[in-house]
Protein backbone atom coordinates (compact mmCIF):
# COMPACT_ATOMS: atom_id res chain seq x y z
CA UNK A 1 0.00 0.00 0.00
CA UNK A 2 1.39 3.31 -1.13
CA UNK A 3 1.23 5.85 2.10
CA UNK A 4 1.73 9.30 1.37
CA UNK A 5 1.34 12.17 3.98
CA UNK A 6 -1.36 14.78 3.31
CA UNK A 7 1.34 17.65 3.96
CA UNK A 8 3.81 15.56 1.67
CA UNK A 9 1.32 15.93 -1.10
CA UNK A 10 0.78 19.64 -1.19
CA UNK A 11 4.41 20.10 -0.67
CA UNK A 12 6.40 17.57 -3.27
CA UNK A 13 6.78 20.26 -5.26
CA UNK A 14 8.63 23.01 -3.47
CA UNK A 15 10.61 19.59 -2.39
CA UNK A 16 11.66 18.86 -5.27
CA UNK A 17 12.82 22.27 -6.27
CA UNK A 18 15.06 22.88 -3.83
CA UNK A 19 17.00 19.13 -4.11
CA UNK A 20 17.99 20.20 -7.85
CA UNK A 21 21.43 18.97 -9.43
CA UNK A 22 22.73 19.90 -12.43
CA UNK A 23 20.02 19.37 -14.92
CA UNK A 24 20.00 18.56 -18.66
CA UNK A 25 19.58 21.96 -19.81
CA UNK A 26 20.04 22.25 -23.52
CA UNK A 27 17.15 19.60 -23.47
CA UNK A 28 15.27 21.93 -21.13
CA UNK A 29 15.53 24.49 -23.96
CA UNK A 30 14.80 22.51 -26.80
CA UNK A 31 11.13 20.98 -25.47
CA UNK A 32 10.24 24.29 -24.05
CA UNK A 33 11.44 26.31 -27.24
CA UNK A 34 9.23 23.51 -29.40
CA UNK A 35 6.54 22.67 -27.53
CA UNK A 36 5.87 25.85 -24.46
CA UNK A 37 2.79 27.09 -25.56
CA UNK A 38 3.43 30.62 -25.92
CA UNK A 39 7.18 30.71 -27.59
CA UNK A 40 9.94 31.78 -25.04
CA UNK A 41 12.12 34.36 -25.58
CA UNK A 42 15.54 33.65 -26.62
CA UNK A 43 17.46 35.18 -24.25
CA UNK A 44 15.62 34.36 -21.39
CA UNK A 45 16.40 30.11 -22.60
CA UNK A 46 20.10 31.18 -22.60
CA UNK A 47 20.09 32.57 -19.64
CA UNK A 48 18.76 28.91 -17.93
CA UNK A 49 21.32 27.58 -15.50
CA UNK A 50 21.75 25.11 -13.03
CA UNK A 51 21.74 28.05 -10.54
CA UNK A 52 18.36 29.46 -9.55
CA UNK A 53 16.95 27.16 -12.11
CA UNK A 54 13.30 26.97 -10.61
CA UNK A 55 13.25 31.00 -10.20
CA UNK A 56 14.15 31.39 -14.16
CA UNK A 57 12.21 28.45 -15.58
CA UNK A 58 9.19 30.27 -13.43
CA UNK A 59 10.12 33.52 -15.01
CA UNK A 60 9.93 31.97 -18.82
CA UNK A 61 6.75 29.79 -17.90
CA UNK A 62 4.82 30.36 -14.24
CA UNK A 63 3.70 27.13 -14.12
CA UNK A 64 7.12 25.74 -15.02
CA UNK A 65 8.68 22.79 -12.11
CA UNK A 66 11.98 20.58 -12.45
CA UNK A 67 11.98 17.53 -10.25
CA UNK A 68 14.05 15.57 -9.77
CA UNK A 69 14.03 11.82 -10.52
CA UNK A 70 14.20 10.61 -7.41
CA UNK A 71 10.82 13.00 -6.24
CA UNK A 72 8.81 13.14 -8.96
CA UNK A 73 5.26 11.59 -8.39
CA UNK A 74 3.43 11.32 -11.76
CA UNK A 75 -0.06 13.51 -10.94
CA UNK A 76 -2.11 12.09 -8.34
CA UNK A 77 -4.73 9.85 -9.66
CA UNK A 78 -6.61 10.57 -6.46
CA UNK A 79 -5.20 9.80 -3.16
CA UNK A 80 -4.35 6.82 -1.55
CA UNK A 81 -4.52 5.58 1.89
CA UNK A 82 -2.11 8.51 4.13
CA UNK A 83 -0.84 8.36 7.66
CA UNK A 84 -1.60 11.66 9.12
CA UNK A 85 -3.20 13.96 11.06
CA UNK A 86 -6.33 13.70 8.00
CA UNK A 87 -5.64 17.38 6.82
CA UNK A 88 -4.08 19.22 4.08
CA UNK A 89 -1.88 22.15 4.52
CA UNK A 90 -2.96 24.95 2.51
CA UNK A 91 -0.68 28.44 2.87
CA UNK A 92 -3.34 31.20 2.23
CA UNK A 93 -0.09 34.08 1.63
CA UNK A 94 1.39 33.37 5.08
CA UNK A 95 -0.88 31.84 6.83
CA UNK A 96 -1.59 28.20 7.16
CA UNK A 97 -5.03 26.70 6.70
CA UNK A 98 -5.88 23.20 7.53
CA UNK A 99 -8.21 21.40 4.99
CA UNK A 100 -9.94 18.64 6.96
CA UNK A 101 -10.86 15.69 5.52
CA UNK A 102 -13.50 13.56 6.20
CA UNK A 103 -12.81 10.49 8.86
CA UNK A 104 -8.97 11.52 9.30
CA UNK A 105 -7.35 11.94 12.73
CA UNK A 106 -8.14 16.07 12.45
CA UNK A 107 -11.87 15.43 11.76
CA UNK A 108 -12.10 12.62 14.25
CA UNK A 109 -10.73 15.28 17.02
CA UNK A 110 -13.24 18.01 16.14
CA UNK A 111 -10.91 20.22 14.47
CA UNK A 112 -13.26 22.33 12.17
CA UNK A 113 -12.33 22.87 8.70
CA UNK A 114 -10.39 25.74 7.16
CA UNK A 115 -9.29 26.66 10.73
CA UNK A 116 -5.91 28.90 10.61
CA UNK A 117 -3.37 26.60 12.22
CA UNK A 118 -1.41 28.34 14.97
CA UNK A 119 0.85 26.07 16.70
CA UNK A 120 2.05 22.57 16.95
CA UNK A 121 2.90 21.14 20.16
CA UNK A 122 2.98 24.25 21.75
CA UNK A 123 5.29 25.91 18.55
CA UNK A 124 3.93 28.83 17.18
CA UNK A 125 3.87 28.31 13.24
CA UNK A 126 3.69 32.05 12.36
CA UNK A 127 6.55 33.00 10.18
CA UNK A 128 7.79 29.27 9.49
CA UNK A 129 7.19 28.49 5.63
CA UNK A 130 5.12 25.54 4.70
CA UNK A 131 7.85 23.02 4.47
CA UNK A 132 8.69 22.91 8.19
CA UNK A 133 4.86 23.18 8.93
CA UNK A 134 4.50 19.97 7.15
CA UNK A 135 7.54 18.51 8.94
CA UNK A 136 6.23 19.33 12.11
CA UNK A 137 2.61 18.08 11.47
CA UNK A 138 4.15 14.26 10.18
CA UNK A 139 5.07 11.84 12.50
CA UNK A 140 4.61 8.06 13.53
CA UNK A 141 1.55 6.32 12.73
CA UNK A 142 -0.60 5.98 16.00
CA UNK A 143 1.44 9.10 17.96
CA UNK A 144 -0.12 12.40 18.71
CA UNK A 145 0.17 16.25 18.20
CA UNK A 146 -1.15 19.11 20.06
CA UNK A 147 -2.67 21.66 17.39
CA UNK A 148 -3.62 25.30 18.60
CA UNK A 149 -5.94 26.63 15.65
CA UNK A 150 -8.35 29.36 15.23
CA UNK A 151 -11.57 28.19 13.55
CA UNK A 152 -12.93 30.14 10.83
CA UNK A 153 -14.45 33.20 12.77
CA UNK A 154 -14.12 31.87 16.38
CA UNK A 155 -11.14 32.06 19.29
CA UNK A 156 -8.06 29.82 19.58
CA UNK A 157 -9.05 26.33 20.82
CA UNK A 158 -6.65 23.24 21.29
CA UNK A 159 -6.70 19.81 19.92
CA UNK A 160 -5.24 16.48 20.23
CA UNK A 161 -4.83 15.04 17.03
CA UNK A 162 -3.52 11.41 16.95
CA UNK A 163 -1.76 10.66 13.39
CA UNK A 164 -3.58 7.47 11.27
CA UNK A 165 -3.72 5.79 8.05
CA UNK A 166 -6.61 7.32 6.24
CA UNK A 167 -7.73 7.18 2.94
CA UNK A 168 -9.93 9.95 1.72
CA UNK A 169 -12.93 9.57 -0.22
CA UNK A 170 -12.91 10.77 -3.99
CA UNK A 171 -15.82 12.99 -3.23
CA UNK A 172 -17.07 13.75 -0.02
CA UNK A 173 -20.37 14.28 0.95
CA UNK A 174 -20.85 16.73 3.92
CA UNK A 175 -23.87 17.57 5.95
CA UNK A 176 -24.16 21.49 7.14
CA UNK A 177 -27.31 21.46 8.50
CA UNK A 178 -30.46 20.37 6.06
CA UNK A 179 -28.21 21.00 2.81
CA UNK A 180 -26.22 18.00 1.85
CA UNK A 181 -22.90 19.46 -0.03
CA UNK A 182 -20.76 17.38 -2.33
CA UNK A 183 -16.95 18.31 -1.90
CA UNK A 184 -14.67 17.72 -4.66
CA UNK A 185 -10.68 18.47 -3.84
CA UNK A 186 -9.07 16.95 -7.05
CA UNK A 187 -10.08 16.24 -10.22
CA UNK A 188 -8.47 12.66 -11.13
CA UNK A 189 -8.02 11.46 -14.29
CA UNK A 190 -11.10 8.24 -14.38
CA UNK A 191 -11.68 8.48 -10.96
CA UNK A 192 -13.65 11.48 -10.33
CA UNK A 193 -16.61 11.50 -12.48
CA UNK A 194 -17.50 8.19 -11.48
CA UNK A 195 -17.07 8.81 -7.77
CA UNK A 196 -19.16 12.00 -8.46
CA UNK A 197 -21.86 10.04 -10.62
CA UNK A 198 -22.00 7.32 -7.32
CA UNK A 199 -22.10 10.35 -4.95
CA UNK A 200 -25.12 11.78 -6.60
CA UNK A 201 -27.06 8.77 -6.92
CA UNK A 202 -26.22 8.35 -3.39
CA UNK A 203 -27.54 11.64 -2.27
CA UNK A 204 -30.97 10.56 -4.21
CA UNK A 205 -31.47 7.33 -2.67
CA UNK A 206 -32.90 4.98 -4.77
CA UNK A 207 -34.92 7.50 -6.53
CA UNK A 208 -34.01 8.51 -9.92
CA UNK A 209 -32.43 11.80 -9.86
CA UNK A 210 -35.59 13.87 -10.47
CA UNK A 211 -34.02 17.39 -11.59
CA UNK A 212 -35.74 19.38 -8.70
CA UNK A 213 -33.48 19.32 -5.52
CA UNK A 214 -30.32 21.55 -5.75
CA UNK A 215 -26.84 20.15 -5.16
CA UNK A 216 -24.13 22.47 -3.98
CA UNK A 217 -21.28 21.27 -4.88
CA UNK A 218 -18.04 22.71 -2.77
CA UNK A 219 -14.95 23.60 -5.59
CA UNK A 220 -13.32 25.82 -2.43
CA UNK A 221 -10.68 23.37 -2.19
CA UNK A 222 -9.66 22.16 -5.85
CA UNK A 223 -6.39 23.97 -6.95
CA UNK A 224 -7.08 21.39 -10.32
CA UNK A 225 -5.89 17.94 -11.93
CA UNK A 226 -6.99 16.28 -15.06
CA UNK A 227 -8.06 18.13 -17.96
CA UNK A 228 -10.26 15.74 -19.81
CA UNK A 229 -11.62 14.61 -16.05
CA UNK A 230 -12.69 18.09 -15.73
CA UNK A 231 -14.96 18.38 -19.60
CA UNK A 232 -16.05 14.48 -18.96
CA UNK A 233 -17.61 16.12 -15.17
CA UNK A 234 -19.11 18.89 -17.05
CA UNK A 235 -20.63 16.47 -19.66
CA UNK A 236 -22.59 15.08 -16.57
CA UNK A 237 -25.01 18.22 -16.43
CA UNK A 238 -25.25 19.19 -20.60
CA UNK A 239 -26.54 17.24 -23.20
CA UNK A 240 -25.03 15.00 -25.57
CA UNK A 241 -22.90 17.13 -28.29
CA UNK A 242 -22.97 20.24 -26.16
CA UNK A 243 -19.94 22.27 -27.14
CA UNK A 244 -17.82 22.36 -23.86
CA UNK A 245 -14.66 24.39 -24.56
CA UNK A 246 -11.50 24.56 -27.44
CA UNK A 247 -8.32 23.28 -26.08
CA UNK A 248 -5.54 25.23 -27.79
CA UNK A 249 -1.86 24.90 -28.34
CA UNK A 250 0.87 25.94 -30.26
CA UNK A 251 0.92 26.55 -33.92
CA UNK A 252 -2.70 26.62 -34.25
CA UNK A 253 -3.27 23.43 -32.80
CA UNK A 254 -7.09 23.27 -31.38
CA UNK A 255 -9.22 20.47 -30.65
CA UNK A 256 -13.14 20.89 -29.60
CA UNK A 257 -14.42 18.61 -26.71
CA UNK A 258 -18.44 18.12 -27.11
CA UNK A 259 -20.46 16.47 -24.13
CA UNK A 260 -20.36 12.45 -24.59
CA UNK A 261 -23.47 10.59 -24.38
CA UNK A 262 -24.40 8.78 -21.33
CA UNK A 263 -26.15 8.92 -17.90
CA UNK A 264 -27.49 12.82 -17.13
CA UNK A 265 -28.05 14.85 -14.18
CA UNK A 266 -30.68 17.90 -14.55
CA UNK A 267 -30.54 18.94 -11.00
CA UNK A 268 -29.91 22.60 -10.73
CA UNK A 269 -26.27 23.39 -9.38
CA UNK A 270 -24.61 25.71 -6.96
CA UNK A 271 -21.01 25.95 -6.99
CA UNK A 272 -18.84 27.11 -4.51
CA UNK A 273 -15.73 28.84 -5.43
CA UNK A 274 -12.73 30.82 -4.41
CA UNK A 275 -9.38 31.71 -4.25
CA UNK A 276 -8.04 28.19 -4.31
CA UNK A 277 -10.29 26.97 -7.17
CA UNK A 278 -8.08 26.34 -10.03
CA UNK A 279 -7.48 25.19 -13.37
CA UNK A 280 -9.65 21.79 -14.56
CA UNK A 281 -11.75 23.02 -11.61
CA UNK A 282 -12.60 26.80 -12.81
CA UNK A 283 -12.77 24.93 -16.46
CA UNK A 284 -15.51 22.50 -14.71
CA UNK A 285 -17.26 25.67 -12.93
CA UNK A 286 -16.80 27.95 -16.54
CA UNK A 287 -18.31 25.42 -18.61
CA UNK A 288 -21.58 25.23 -16.35
CA UNK A 289 -22.01 28.38 -15.52
CA UNK A 290 -22.08 29.25 -19.35
CA UNK A 291 -24.74 27.25 -20.30
CA UNK A 292 -26.91 28.50 -17.10
CA UNK A 293 -26.13 25.12 -15.33
CA UNK A 294 -24.96 26.66 -12.31
CA UNK A 295 -25.22 28.92 -10.14
CA UNK A 296 -21.13 30.18 -8.35
CA UNK A 297 -21.02 31.46 -4.71
CA UNK A 298 -18.18 32.75 -3.19
CA UNK A 299 -14.89 34.64 -4.35
CA UNK A 300 -13.14 34.83 -7.88
CA UNK A 301 -11.21 31.79 -8.47
CA UNK A 302 -7.36 31.75 -9.11
CA UNK A 303 -7.19 32.08 -12.63
CA UNK A 304 -5.81 29.80 -14.86
CA UNK A 305 -7.05 28.07 -17.47
CA UNK A 306 -4.02 26.59 -19.09
CA UNK A 307 -2.78 22.93 -18.93
CA UNK A 308 0.96 21.60 -17.87
CA UNK A 309 2.51 18.24 -19.61
CA UNK A 310 5.51 16.48 -18.33
CA UNK A 311 8.78 15.05 -20.04
CA UNK A 312 10.81 13.10 -18.94
CA UNK A 313 14.84 14.35 -19.08
CA UNK A 314 17.96 12.08 -20.34
CA UNK A 315 18.96 12.03 -15.97
CA UNK A 316 15.20 11.01 -15.17
CA UNK A 317 14.19 14.82 -13.72
CA UNK A 318 11.06 16.02 -15.24
CA UNK A 319 10.40 19.00 -16.68
CA UNK A 320 6.51 20.37 -16.58
CA UNK A 321 5.21 23.10 -18.44
CA UNK A 322 2.29 25.18 -20.03
CA UNK A 323 1.30 23.47 -23.25
CA UNK A 324 -2.30 23.85 -23.41
CA UNK A 325 -4.85 26.81 -22.94
CA UNK A 326 -8.82 25.88 -22.64
CA UNK A 327 -10.94 28.12 -24.46
CA UNK A 328 -15.05 28.54 -22.93
CA UNK A 329 -17.62 28.33 -25.51
CA UNK A 330 -17.13 32.01 -26.86
CA UNK A 331 -13.72 31.94 -27.29
CA UNK A 332 -13.24 33.42 -23.74
CA UNK A 333 -10.44 32.22 -20.97
CA UNK A 334 -10.23 31.98 -17.25
CA UNK A 335 -6.67 32.75 -17.20
CA UNK A 336 -5.35 36.21 -15.33
CA UNK A 337 -8.63 37.06 -14.46
CA UNK A 338 -10.59 33.85 -12.70
CA UNK A 339 -14.22 33.79 -12.37
CA UNK A 340 -16.57 36.07 -10.86
CA UNK A 341 -18.92 34.69 -8.41
CA UNK A 342 -23.11 35.27 -9.23
CA UNK A 343 -23.02 35.76 -5.16
CA UNK A 344 -19.72 37.48 -3.58
CA UNK A 345 -19.07 36.99 -0.33
CA UNK A 346 -16.82 37.86 2.52
CA UNK A 347 -13.20 36.31 4.19
CA UNK A 348 -15.10 34.74 6.44
CA UNK A 349 -18.25 33.82 5.29
CA UNK A 350 -16.12 31.81 2.57
CA UNK A 351 -14.52 29.63 5.67
CA UNK A 352 -18.16 28.70 7.20
CA UNK A 353 -19.65 26.68 5.43
CA UNK A 354 -23.02 26.59 6.88
CA UNK A 355 -23.32 30.12 6.65
CA UNK A 356 -21.95 30.16 3.19
CA UNK A 357 -24.33 27.64 1.94
CA UNK A 358 -27.49 30.00 3.93
CA UNK A 359 -26.65 32.59 1.95
CA UNK A 360 -26.24 30.44 -1.28
CA UNK A 361 -29.76 28.95 -0.77
CA UNK A 362 -30.75 32.73 -0.37
CA UNK A 363 -30.36 33.50 -3.58
CA UNK A 364 -32.67 30.85 -5.59
CA UNK A 365 -34.98 30.87 -2.81
CA UNK B 1 -44.17 2.89 76.71
CA UNK B 2 -46.65 2.04 74.22
CA UNK B 3 -47.65 5.00 73.06
CA UNK B 4 -44.15 6.45 73.03
CA UNK B 5 -43.86 3.50 70.59
CA UNK B 6 -47.23 3.88 68.89
CA UNK B 7 -46.37 7.35 67.60
CA UNK B 8 -43.44 6.52 65.42
CA UNK B 9 -45.79 3.53 64.25
CA UNK B 10 -48.93 5.77 63.06
CA UNK B 11 -46.37 8.15 61.35
CA UNK B 12 -44.45 5.15 59.66
CA UNK B 13 -47.57 3.46 58.56
CA UNK B 14 -48.57 6.96 57.35
CA UNK B 15 -45.27 7.75 55.41
CA UNK B 16 -45.18 3.90 54.13
CA UNK B 17 -48.76 4.63 52.85
CA UNK B 18 -47.62 7.68 51.15
CA UNK B 19 -45.74 5.74 48.76
CA UNK B 20 -47.33 1.85 49.00
CA UNK B 21 -48.76 1.95 44.93
CA UNK B 22 -44.87 1.50 44.10
CA UNK B 23 -43.15 -1.35 46.07
CA UNK B 24 -39.81 -0.84 44.71
CA UNK B 25 -37.45 -1.60 46.94
CA UNK B 26 -35.18 0.95 45.96
CA UNK B 27 -37.46 3.61 46.75
CA UNK B 28 -38.40 2.13 50.20
CA UNK B 29 -35.87 1.82 52.37
CA UNK B 30 -36.84 1.31 56.04
CA UNK B 31 -40.50 2.32 55.70
CA UNK B 32 -41.10 0.38 52.27
CA UNK B 33 -39.48 -2.95 53.87
CA UNK B 34 -41.61 -2.25 57.02
CA UNK B 35 -44.58 -1.30 54.45
CA UNK B 36 -43.61 -3.83 52.04
CA UNK B 37 -43.59 -6.99 55.11
CA UNK B 38 -47.16 -5.66 57.30
CA UNK B 39 -49.14 -4.89 53.70
CA UNK B 40 -48.21 -8.17 51.77
CA UNK B 41 -45.96 -6.74 49.33
CA UNK B 42 -43.24 -9.69 49.88
CA UNK B 43 -44.92 -11.43 47.43
CA UNK B 44 -44.79 -8.21 45.01
CA UNK B 45 -41.65 -7.91 45.36
CA UNK B 46 -40.74 -11.65 44.15
CA UNK B 47 -43.10 -11.01 41.59
CA UNK B 48 -41.72 -7.76 40.76
CA UNK B 49 -38.25 -9.60 41.09
CA UNK B 50 -39.47 -11.85 38.62
CA UNK B 51 -40.95 -9.89 36.28
CA UNK B 52 -37.63 -8.04 36.18
CA UNK B 53 -36.04 -11.00 35.80
CA UNK B 54 -38.08 -11.37 32.86
CA UNK B 55 -37.41 -8.20 31.06
CA UNK B 56 -33.87 -8.65 31.34
CA UNK B 57 -33.55 -11.74 29.97
CA UNK B 58 -35.78 -10.04 27.01
CA UNK B 59 -33.48 -6.99 26.90
CA UNK B 60 -30.31 -9.88 26.82
CA UNK B 61 -31.92 -11.90 24.05
CA UNK B 62 -32.79 -8.50 22.14
CA UNK B 63 -29.30 -7.87 22.30
CA UNK B 64 -27.62 -10.97 21.69
CA UNK B 65 -30.08 -10.61 18.24
CA UNK B 66 -28.11 -7.29 17.55
CA UNK B 67 -25.13 -8.82 17.85
CA UNK B 68 -26.25 -11.67 15.87
CA UNK B 69 -27.50 -9.21 13.59
CA UNK B 70 -24.35 -7.22 13.55
CA UNK B 71 -21.92 -10.07 12.99
CA UNK B 72 -23.88 -11.35 10.44
CA UNK B 73 -23.62 -7.60 8.67
CA UNK B 74 -19.81 -7.63 9.36
CA UNK B 75 -19.74 -11.07 7.66
CA UNK B 76 -21.61 -9.59 4.73
CA UNK B 77 -19.52 -6.73 4.85
CA UNK B 78 -16.39 -9.11 4.65
CA UNK B 79 -17.55 -11.04 1.85
CA UNK B 80 -18.37 -8.28 -0.29
CA UNK B 81 -14.89 -6.46 0.07
CA UNK B 82 -13.37 -10.17 -0.45
CA UNK B 83 -15.58 -10.17 -3.73
CA UNK B 84 -14.62 -6.75 -4.79
CA UNK B 85 -11.01 -7.62 -3.71
CA UNK B 86 -11.34 -10.84 -6.08
CA UNK B 87 -13.11 -8.77 -8.91
CA UNK B 88 -9.87 -6.34 -8.47
CA UNK B 89 -7.03 -9.07 -9.13
CA UNK B 90 -8.86 -10.67 -12.05
CA UNK B 91 -8.61 -7.17 -13.38
CA UNK B 92 -5.09 -6.85 -12.01
CA UNK B 93 -4.55 -9.77 -14.02
CA UNK B 94 -6.35 -9.12 -17.15
CA UNK B 95 -4.21 -5.40 -17.12
CA UNK B 96 -0.64 -7.18 -16.36
CA UNK B 97 -1.33 -9.36 -19.29
CA UNK B 98 -2.77 -5.79 -21.39
CA UNK B 99 0.64 -4.88 -20.57
CA UNK B 100 2.59 -7.47 -21.69
CA UNK B 101 1.13 -7.60 -24.95
CA UNK B 102 1.50 -3.64 -25.31
CA UNK B 103 4.77 -4.30 -25.11
CA UNK B 104 5.43 -6.84 -27.20
CA UNK B 105 3.85 -4.33 -29.75
CA UNK B 106 5.73 -1.86 -29.14
CA UNK B 107 8.97 -3.73 -30.13
CA UNK B 108 6.96 -4.76 -33.48
CA UNK B 109 8.42 -3.59 -36.58
CA UNK B 110 6.21 -1.55 -38.60
CA UNK B 111 3.73 -1.09 -35.70
CA UNK B 112 2.30 2.83 -35.44
CA UNK B 113 4.40 3.83 -32.20
CA UNK B 114 2.00 6.80 -31.86
CA UNK B 115 -0.71 5.15 -31.13
CA UNK B 116 1.13 2.57 -29.43
CA UNK B 117 2.72 5.20 -26.79
CA UNK B 118 -1.40 6.51 -26.35
CA UNK B 119 -2.28 2.84 -25.62
CA UNK B 120 1.11 2.83 -22.90
CA UNK B 121 0.28 5.81 -21.60
CA UNK B 122 -3.65 5.46 -21.20
CA UNK B 123 -2.61 1.38 -19.55
CA UNK B 124 -0.57 3.14 -17.11
CA UNK B 125 -3.64 5.53 -15.78
CA UNK B 126 -5.88 2.18 -15.68
CA UNK B 127 -3.20 0.92 -13.37
CA UNK B 128 -2.84 3.71 -11.66
CA UNK B 129 -6.71 3.77 -10.99
CA UNK B 130 -6.74 -0.01 -10.22
CA UNK B 131 -3.98 0.50 -7.67
CA UNK B 132 -5.84 2.96 -5.61
CA UNK B 133 -8.84 0.23 -6.14
CA UNK B 134 -7.05 -1.87 -4.06
CA UNK B 135 -5.38 0.22 -1.39
CA UNK B 136 -9.55 1.88 -0.80
CA UNK B 137 -10.57 -1.37 -0.80
CA UNK B 138 -7.81 -1.91 2.29
CA UNK B 139 -9.07 1.23 3.91
CA UNK B 140 -12.54 0.51 3.91
CA UNK B 141 -13.30 -1.62 6.62
CA UNK B 142 -12.13 0.19 10.25
CA UNK B 143 -11.53 3.91 8.56
CA UNK B 144 -12.19 6.65 10.35
CA UNK B 145 -15.49 7.00 8.50
CA UNK B 146 -18.79 6.72 9.70
CA UNK B 147 -21.43 4.01 8.68
CA UNK B 148 -22.77 6.38 5.42
CA UNK B 149 -19.49 7.68 4.22
CA UNK B 150 -18.68 3.67 3.94
CA UNK B 151 -21.45 2.96 2.36
CA UNK B 152 -20.63 6.09 -0.38
CA UNK B 153 -16.76 4.82 -0.45
CA UNK B 154 -18.13 1.48 -1.27
CA UNK B 155 -21.16 3.11 -3.81
CA UNK B 156 -17.87 5.06 -5.36
CA UNK B 157 -15.42 2.51 -5.52
CA UNK B 158 -18.31 0.27 -7.59
CA UNK B 159 -18.42 3.44 -10.34
CA UNK B 160 -15.26 3.46 -10.61
CA UNK B 161 -14.66 -0.16 -11.33
CA UNK B 162 -17.01 0.00 -13.55
CA UNK B 163 -15.74 2.98 -15.12
CA UNK B 164 -12.05 1.07 -15.23
CA UNK B 165 -13.38 -1.96 -16.39
CA UNK B 166 -14.76 0.13 -19.40
CA UNK B 167 -11.68 1.90 -19.96
CA UNK B 168 -9.64 -1.58 -20.25
CA UNK B 169 -12.30 -3.16 -23.00
CA UNK B 170 -11.30 0.03 -24.35
CA UNK B 171 -7.36 -0.38 -24.11
CA UNK B 172 -8.19 -3.90 -25.53
CA UNK B 173 -9.86 -3.10 -28.57
CA UNK B 174 -7.43 -0.62 -29.24
CA UNK B 175 -4.48 -3.44 -29.10
CA UNK B 176 -6.01 -5.67 -30.69
CA UNK B 177 -6.37 -3.25 -33.66
CA UNK B 178 -3.05 -2.28 -33.12
CA UNK B 179 -1.64 -6.03 -33.38
CA UNK B 180 -3.70 -6.84 -36.86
Amino acid sequence: MRRLSAAAVFLAALLAAQCLHAAPLEAIRDILRRHLLNPPDEAALAALSDEGLPGKLRAIDPYARIFPAKEYRAPLGSGNSWVGIGAGLAMRGKTPVLHVYRGGGAEQAGVPDRSRLLDIDGRPVAGMDAEAIASLLKGEEGSAVRLGVAPPGGQKTSFTVRRQTFSPLDVELIPPGTQRVVRIREFAGGLTRPALRATLEFVSGPAPVDGKARVVIDLRDAPGGDLYEAFDLAGLFLPAGTHLGTIRGRDGYAMEIHAPQGDKFSMPLTLLVGPETASAAEIFAGILRRYDRALLVGQTTYGKCASQTDARLSDGSVLRYTNREVLFPGGDTCTGTGLTPDLAVGDDELDMLPRLVKRAQSLYQ
Amino acid sequence: MRARILIPLVLAASLAAGCAGTHDPRTGGFFGGVAGLGGGGYKDRVAEREARLAELRATQSQLDAEKGQLEAQKSEAQARVQQDQAKVDAMQADIAALEKKTKALASKQGADQKRVAELQKRLAGLKKGMNKQESSLDALEGSGLGDADTDLRRKQLETQRDALRKEYDLLMKMQMELAQ
